[in-house]
């Protein structure tokens, strides 16, 4: 999951990610992903080190 | 560290919507403190000011433009009341519709209080749910008790220390936030 840079939408610079959050609720994703060692969902976080944007997803 | 050319974003949020709320003067006071900062903006973020639906809750109540502040703010000033040893309930409802938006971010809370002790119940109920939206709380607060002894009823502040408290607090603030912002912006998460 970390090796697919996400790219800023707004600004075009590679994003860092920098963050993962692990959630339990299922609601609203489709194909839900859950890693069973962990019991939920991991959202990636990631940061525009150009314009400070922020976007998540649901990791692979 | 590589300065970075943006500025910090610290907004400053008001978390009542109580009728002569004296939050609103220390709220106010935080904000004309963090203002004489340079390389630093910040605004007052009132949560009366935003849409405020209880019909659903978290993502189902998101709204757009505040969500967009919160994302590209550095670190949050919350200024709260404490209303039966806790924070507003509508203050969490508000945080509770973001998230990604807060995570490695730095937080500083403003605790007010009628009382002498400034908020510490409300700010230490606070704790756990700024750790769970992923906020990183810094250890200097500032507690306005005896709020309506700190303020005049036109907000003019009474008590000359709380500028050296707020002082102490934002130069905290700012580490944090500045030492966060490298971090989400150039170091990856292990993996």
């Amino acid at each position: 999951m970390a090796n697919r840079k996400m790219i800023c939408p707004k600004c075009g610079c590679e994003m860092n990610h920098h963050a993962d959050k692990l959630t339990y609720s299922t609601e609203g994703v489709e194909g839900a992903k859950i890693d069973p060692s962990l019991g939920g969902l991991i959202e990636e976080t990631h940061n525009c080190p150009g314009c400070g944007h922020i976007a998540s997803r649901i990791a692979d | 560290m590589t300065p970075s050319p943006r500025p910090l974003s610290i907004p400053v949020i008001l978390g009542t919507t109580r009728r002569g709320r004296m939050s609103a003067h220390a709220a106010r006071f935080m904000v004309e403190q963090i203002e004489k900062r340079q390389g630093i903006t910040t605004e007052l973020l009132d949560i009366t000011e935003l849409p405020l639906p209880v019909n659903d809750a978290g993502d189902g109540i998101k709204d757009p433009a505040s969500a967009e502040k919160m994302a590209l703010a550095d670190a949050l000033v919350i200024v709260t009341p404490e209303y039966n040893h806790s924070f507003p309930g509508l203050l969490k409802h508000i945080l509770d519709s973001c998230l990604k938006e807060y995570i490695h971010k730095a937080a500083g809370i403003v605790g007010v209080s009628a009382g002498p002790f400034g908020g510490v119940r409300a700010i230490q109920d606070f704790l756990p749910v700024i750790r769970e939206l992923g906020l990183v709380n810094i250890f200097w607060d500032v507690n306005f008790g005896n709020v309506s002894s700190v303020f005049d009823d036109s907000g003019k502040l009474l008590d000359q220390a709380f500028g050296k408290r707020a002082d102490k607090f934002i130069n905290e603030l700012v580490w944090m936030a500045k030492t966060l912002r490298h971090g989400r912006d150039n170091i990856a998460l292990e993996n």
